[in-house]
C-alpha cells in the first residue's frame, strides 16, 4: 500500500475539486496533455517525464497526495486564456508542482530525476 | 550513513559524519567548499562547478532573536535587496494612487493598504527565489548542505545542522563568503530583548505599527521610507549623520524629501534604553545629545539599523590565523579575494573595504572561480561601481562625491555642474519637486574628465545605470555636451547640465 493517495483527473474543474477535498494536505500535482486511446500523450515532453516522474514517487512524504492531471487536447492548451494558464499560471506541460507553494519544474526539467526527487523530498 | 566512512580513517566518538575520507595521495572531497549560499558563494559556486570543479556550498541562517529564518539565497534575496525593492514599490503605488486622482481617476473614499497582502506577495516571490536558487545548484551538480559551516583547518571545514549533527568535509580551497548580519546595540537595555532589525522587518506579519527607526544608513532611511509609504507612524533617530560616506549635500535632499512626505526625524539624538509597557507597547528613553536632556516616547516596533557586520567568531578563523581587521571584524583581503592563509579566499560583505552590494559580490565570485580554475588572471574592479539608495526620492550615483573630489583634487581642481529639475509627471500631480536634483562632479582641465555624477528623483537607479557605462569608458563633460537628451524624461537633465556651482547662479532648469 502506497504511503502517498494518487488521484487522477481531467480538466480544471475536476483538479480544483479534488483540491478542495483535500485542505491541509502537502498535494503534488503533475500536469500533462491529454493522452489518446492508446495511452500516448500529443506532448511529447510529457511522454518523456512521465517515466521519470514515476520513477521517483517512492520519495513522496509520507500521507501526501499525487493529482495526475490531464490538462486536455491540444488546442485547449494552445489558447492562452484557458483556465490551466490563467488561474494556476501554468507556462507549459509537462509542470509538477507542490501546491500553494513557489515549488515548481517546467518542461524539461520535469525530466531530470535529481530535481524530482528533490521537489518530492525537500521541505 | 555509517557506511559512507571508509579507509584508514576512525570512526570518532564524536557524533561526526565524514563524507569521505582523505587518502595518502592527498586528494580532497572538494576542489572548492564555499561557506555561505548568497549572491557571493553562490555565484562562485556554480560558476566553478560549470567548469569541472566539485563544488559543495553551505548555507545557514542562524535565526534571529525574534526567530526570523529564511532560505537559500542569502541577505539580497531574504532580507535585503528584494524585499526591500518590493516594500519600497508598495510605498510608491500609495503615492502614485494619490497622484492618480489628479490625472482623471474616479478613487472614491481613503485608499489605505494592508501589510499581511503585501507581506505574503513579498514571502511568495522570496520563496520562489529559494526555489529556484537550489534548482540551479542541483542543475549545476553543486552539492549544497544546509548546514553552518566553520573552518577545522584550511582544507577542512566543518558543518553543524540544526540538530547538532556534524559532518567534515576536505576542500583543495575554501571561499569564505558568509556576509554579515545587522548589529544591535550592546549598550541600551532591552535593544535586544524588544527591538528588531532589517531581518526581522520584511518577514513580518502582521504591521510593525508606529516604528522607530534607529539609525541612517541606507538600511534605515529604505525601511523608514517605505513604512511612511505604507502608512506607519516613523520616526527616525540618527546620531550623528546621514548617509556616511555619500555626497552630504545630496544625503541632505533625500532627508528633506522623507520629512517632506511624513517621516520624523530625531537629529543628534542616542537611545538610552528601550522598556515594554503592559500594554505591549515598546517605551523608548533617548538623550538629545545637543542640549542634554532625555525625552521618552512609545512605539510599536523599534528598528535597529546601526550597521551591519560578520560573524567571523563562528568561523573559526582565529584559529587558523585569518587576518581580521580589528575593528570591523572584517576579514582583510588581497586584491585577488585571498586571505592570509593561502587556498583560504574571502569575498562579499565579509570582506574588508568591500563594497556591500550584491552585483560586486557576484562579479568577484565568479572572477575568483574562474582564478581558481586557472581560466583567467583577471581581478575584481572594485571602482566605479553604481549604487542607488531607493528612499521615497531615489538617490542614484557613480564614482565620488563631491567632498571626495575636492579632497583629492582641491576645490580649484574640479568644476561641479548642476541642475534642480522638475519630473514633468509631477507637474499635473502637483507634487513638491524641491529635491530632485542632479550633480556632475569634474575635473576643471581639459576634457573636464567626469569624477562623479549624482542623481535624486523618480527611477534614480535606472537613470544611473546607463550613465554608469559612460563613466566606466572614462567620460567626461564634453562627452556630455555631445549627447543628445531623449524627450521627455529626467535623464535628459543628466546630459543638459551647464550651470556650475562656482558660477553662483540659479540652477534650477526652466521648462523646455
Amino acid at each position: 500500500m502506497a504511503h502517498y493517495e494518487e488521484v487522477n483527473v481531467r480538466g480544471y474543474e475536476e483538479f480544483s475539486h479534488a483540491v478542495s477535498e483535500r485542505k491541509g494536505k502537502d498535494i503534488f500535482a503533475y500536469f500533462s496533455g491529454d493522452k489518446d486511446v492508446q495511452g500516448k500523450s500529443w506532448c511529447p515532453d510529457c511522454v518523456k517525464a512521465e517515466p521519470v516522474v514515476r520513477g521517483e514517487m517512492t520519495h513522496l512524504p509520507e500521507g501526501s497526495v499525487f493529482i495526475y492531471c490531464q490538462v486536455g487536447e491540444r488546442a485547449y492548451w494552445k489558447d492562452p486564456s484557458n483556465d490551466f494558464k490563467k488561474t494556476l499560471k501554468l507556462s507549459g506541460v509537462p509542470t509538477l508542482l507542490r501546491y500553494g507553494t513557489p515549488q515548481k519544474l517546467v518542461e524539461d526539467e520535469c525530466l531530470k530525476a535529481e530535481l524530482v526527487r528533490m521537489m518530492f523530498t525537500e521541505d | 550513513m555509517a557506511a559512507l566512512c571508509r579507509g584508514k580513517h576512525r570512526w570518532r566518538r564524536t557524533n561526526c559524519l565524514y563524507v569521505s575520507t582523505r587518502n595518502l595521495t592527498g586528494k580532497y572531497d572538494y576542489d572548492l567548499v564555499v561557506i555561505g549560499g548568497g549572491s557571493g558563494g553562490l555565484a562562485c559556486s556554480k560558476e566553478a562547478a560549470q567548469l569541472g570543479q566539485k563544488v559543495a556550498v553551505l548555507d545557514y541562517v542562524e535565526p534571529t532573536v525574534k526567530g526570523t529564518k529564511w532560505g537559500l539565497g542569502g541577505t539580497c534575496v531574504n532580507v535585503g535587496c528584494i524585499p526591500k525593492k518590493l516594500m519600497h514599490q508598495a510605498a510608491l503605488l500609495g503615492a502614485a494612487v494619490k497622484d492618480a486622482k489628479k490625472y482623471g481617476w474616479q478613487i472614491t473614499g481613503p485608499v489605505c493598504h494592508d501589510w499581511a497582502t503585501m507581506a505574503e506577495a513579498v514571502h511568495n516571490h522570496v520563496r520562489s527565489l529559494n526555489w529556484g536558487h537550489r534548482v540551479q545548484l542541483q542543475d549545476k551538480k553543486v552539492k549544497y548542505l544546509n548546514l553552518k559551516g566553520s573552518l577545522v583547518d584550511k582544507h577542512t571545514v566543518k558543518g553543524l545542522s540544526k540538530a547538532g549533527k556534524e559532518t567534515i568535509l576536505t576542500a583543495k580551497n575554501v571561499v569564505i563568503a558568509s556576509g554579515g548580519r545587522p548589529k544591535c546595540p550592546t549598550n541600551v537595555p532591552g535593544a535586544m530583548e524588544h527591538g528588531i532589525t532589517s531581518d526581522d522587518i520584511f518577514w513580518l506579519k502582521k504591521s510593525p505599527g508606529k516604528t522607530l527607526v534607529v539609525g541612517a544608513s541606507y538600511v534605515a532611511l529604505e525601511c523608514a521610507g517605505f513604512l511612511t509609504g505604507v502608512g506607519m507612524d516613523t520616526t527616525v533617530m540618527v546620531r550623528s549623520i546621514a548617509l556616511r560616506g555619500f555626497d552630504q549635500q545630496i544625503a541632505g535632499l533625500v532627508t528633506d524629501y522623507m520629512k517632506t512626505y511624513g517621516t520624523k526625524f530625531a537629529w543628534k539624538c542616542v537611545p538610552k534604553r528601550v522598556d515594554k509597557l503592559s500594554s505591549g507597547a515598546l517605551q523608548v528613553t533617548w538623550t538629545d545629545t545637543q542640549t542634554g536632556n532625555d525625552h521618552k516616547d512609545t512605539f510599536d516596533s523599534v528598528l535597529w539599523a546601526v550597521g551591519r557586520a560578520p560573524e567571523t567568531k563562528a568561523l573559526g578563523l582565529d584559529k587558523l590565523g585569518v587576518q581580521l581587521n580589528k575593528e570591523t571584524g572584517k576579514i582583510v583581503l588581497g586584491a585577488d579575494e585571498s586571505t592570509s592563509v593561502p587556498n583560504i579566499y574571502a569575498f562579499g560583505d565579509i570582506g574588508e573595504g568591500r563594497p556591500e552590494l550584491t552585483p560586486t559580490a557576484i562579479k568577484a565570485g565568479k572572477l575568483l572561480a574562474q582564478r581558481l580554475a586557472g581560466q583567467t588572471t583577471e581581478l575584481m574592479n572594485y571602482d566605479s561601481v553604481a549604487t542607488t539608495v531607493f528612499t521615497p526620492l531615489e538617490y542614484g550615483c557613480v564614482g565620488l562625491s563631491e567632498e571626495e573630489a575636492e579632497k583629492r583634487h582641491g576645490k580649484d581642481g574640479i568644476e561641479v555642474y548642476h541642475a534642480f529639475y522638475k519630473p514633468l509627471e509631477f507637474t499635473v500631480a502637483e507634487r513638491d519637486a524641491s529635491q530632485c536634483y542632479i550633480k556632475v562632479v569634474c575635473e576643471r582641465a581639459g576634457d573636464q574628465k567626469i569624477l562623479g555624477l549624482h542623481f535624486t528623483g523618480p527611477n534614480a537607479g535606472e537613470v544611473t545605470q546607463g550613465f554608469a557605462m559612460g563613466f566606466q569608458c572614462g567620460a567626461t563633460y564634453s562627452h556630455l555636451l555631445q549627447t543628445v537628451g531623449i524627450h521627455p524624461t529626467c535623464a535628459e537633465e543628466v546630459v543638459k547640465v551647464n550651470i556650475t556651482k562656482r558660477s553662483g547662479l540659479d540652477a534650477t532648469v526652466t521648462g523646455c
